[in-house]
């Protein structure tokens, strides 16, 4: 980028890395800037068109460095074309102390507001013969290349040290998701930084481990089983026992079916003939409103839930399966590469069952109509066909069943059947959410 | 023990003595060169006029690449000083740079009290008077004034 712009707008290559830094690598704003003002751009780096290499000078007699108050023909100091000159030592100390605090490009020359950045060619100059500063100074420019570019992330898995390059641009993060795979094997959501959970789109991700998280349906649960005394404001569940109740808290009588004070009802113990009033009839309603929701919540938590705990199963499933190729290998004398139909349904199965569990989240914010019926068929059918390829591999081969060659054929064809199932879907849940083929709840 | 840090405040020292500052002044403790006490006198046509308030500052080894840590020890009733004494100076903090010495750093506190940056208050009570009850504003610093007297 750099090479491609140097000639273009006719700076040195130093100044021309030290715009792009500026401008976070982007480009076409640097551009823009540039073309309409040149020298209020310029002015954010400090830098002229073509600074002078830098060089370290001996002093002369007027020569004093403002931080050590050194002085005297014989000190060595750097100026950069700002013309403050600090004597070397306190240079190197100076950006020292600055790459020690994860600074790189971004340090200053050290007089009191001066703008002017000390370029990485000076920098490399006064870190000469300091090692461990250099290589550390070289680390930030590269950590501050990645976190500065939108399109580079940090690897999240733990001592990972690669950084990731993400194409889809933000404005498509909420139809698709920015799956990535790093170098080390970690499939994570470029967006997020969470495991790969298409195809659900961050948005809704972030809403729904929300909504995990506050255990916010612990409220609902109590909003739809129990009622608040009207006097002390206690929460009560009702468990059994007539319509009749004392609070505990404060001997308050009530009737839970109308929750008016119990005095007004007489002796009819087992009806409630205010049940018909306007009031009692909109606090019912949204109970049960609110037990509809519970159960809702709970329908697609329980799906979401079993497909994440199948996932972990499907790993140990993987080992034993390990040991089950070794064996088949033995009893059948079949070599390494022909057993590998096994592995390959599990990464099947695992696939599946990620995007089967987010599928869920999706499904719990989609609004129902027609199109969210072909939704759930297809899902459905994916399911389905998943639970047939885990109930296959998971059971070992027995003597009175399929011979070897008949049970690898049913996983190879399962598995191939499964895998184009689980893409076709999640091609279409990319198509249907960049054509909005679904309406999603609000907030 | 001579390092540059320990050099470079006997210069400061130096510099405050041969050519005094009207209004503020320091040394470092007679047995400790890296805590420095200083007194600032509040600027005149201020309400802080006539008052003495005292500072300490200390220095670590890493000065003068990084701020000493600067803290009133007078009782203030100023927008940017926090009441345990830390004051919010830019200078102090991120626009810090190593050519500041120990006259700089009272000079601009010095500058402080007579213009405060209500903008980024330490003390909320402080900001909202400056602005919007300058009599009383005034009322309260006299009485930090008389205080820094004892």
């Amino acid at each position: 980028m750099v090479g491609r712009l140097e000639p273009l707008l006719a700076l040195s290559a130093e100044t021309t890395m030290l715009l792009l830094r500026c401008y976070l690598w982007k480009e076409e704003s640097l551009l823009e800037d540039f073309l309409t003002d040149q020298d209020g751009t310029l002015a954010k780096v400090g830098l002229p068109e073509h600074p002078p290499s830098p060089r370290i000078e001996t002093g002369d007699d007027t020569f004093v460095c403002e931080i050590c108050y050194c002085d005297g023909s014989d000190e060595q100091f750097l100026a950069l074309w700002c013309g403050h000159r600090f004597c070397s030592d306190c240079y190197r100390t100076y950006v020292r102390s600055k790459v020690l605090e994860s600074e790189s490009w971004r340090i200053r020359c050290p007089a009191p507001k001066c703008k002017t950045l000390v370029g990485l060619e000076p920098a490399r100059l006064v870190l000469a013969g300091d090692t461990a500063a250099l290589e550390r100074y070289e680390e930030n420019l590269t950590r501050s290349f990645v976190n500065d570019l939108s399109t580079f992330a940090w690897c999240p898995a733990p001592n990972c040290e690669y950084a990731v390059e993400c194409q889809v641009p933000r404005s498509a993060w909420t139809t698709m998701v920015p799956a990535v795979r790093c170098r080390c094997g970690k499939a994570f959501c470029f967006g997020c930084k969470l495991d790969d959970h298409s195809p659900a789109p961050c948005y809704l991700v972030e809403r729904w481990m929300q909504k995990c998280r506050n255990d916010s349906e612990t409220s609902n649960w109590i909003k739809a089983n129990t009622k608040e005394c009207i006097k002390c404001k206690s929460t009560i569940e009702k468990n059994g026992g007539c319509n009749h109740m004392t609070c505990r808290e404060c001997r308050h009588e009530f009737c839970w079916v109308c929750m008016g004070p119990w005095s007004e009802h007489g002796q009819s113990y087992y009806n409630c003939n205010r049940f018909d009033d306007d009031a009692s009839k909109n606090a019912r309603d949204s109970v049960s409103k609110s037990r509809a929701m519970l159960e809702r919540y709970l329908h697609y938590f329980t799906r979401y839930n079993n497909h994440e705990q199948s996932a972990r199963l499907a790993r140990k499933l993987l080992a034993a399966t390990e040991k089950n190729m070794e064996q088949i290998q033995r009893e059948h004398t079949l070599s390494w590469i022909e057993v590998q139909f096994l592995s390959e349904a599990i990464d099947v199965l695992s696939m599946c069952r990620s995007t089967l569990k987010w599928s869920y989240v999706l499904g719990y914010y989609m609004l129902s109509d027609n199109q969210k019926t072909i939704f759930e068929d297809n899902q459905s059918d994916l399911e389905m066909a998943t639970e047939t390829l885990n109930e296959l591999v998971e059971n070992p081969i027995s003597k009175d069943g399929p011979s070897i060659e008949e049970f690898k054929r049913l996983v190879i064809d399962k598995t191939t059947y499964v895998r184009t199932r689980w893409e076709t879907i999640l091609a279409d849940i990319v198509v249907g959410l960049q054509e909005n083929r679904w309406q999603f709840e609000t907030e | 023990m001579s390092t540059p840090c320990r050099r470079r405040l006997m210069r400061d020292f130096k510099r405050l003595q041969n050519d005094p500052t009207e209004g503020i002044s320091g040394a470092p403790c007679p047995d400790n060169i890296m805590v420095w006490n200083a007194v600032i006198f509040g600027p005149a046509d201020t309400p802080f006029e006539d008052g003495t308030f005292k500072l300490s500052l200390t220095f670590d080894e890493s000065y003068p690449n990084k701020p000493p840590l600067v803290k009133f020890i007078s009782r203030m009733f100023h927008p940017n000083v926090y009441t345990n004494g830390e004051l919010c100076l830019d200078i102090l903090q991120n626009r810090w740079s190593p050519t500041y010495d120990v006259s700089a750093i009272l000079t601009s506190i010095q500058s402080l009290l007579h213009d405060p940056n209500s903008t980024s208050p330490a003390n909320a009570e402080a900001a909202k008077l400056y602005c919007e009850n300058r009599k009383e504003y005034s009322r309260r610093v006299r009485e930090t004034v008389e205080g820094s007297w004892e």
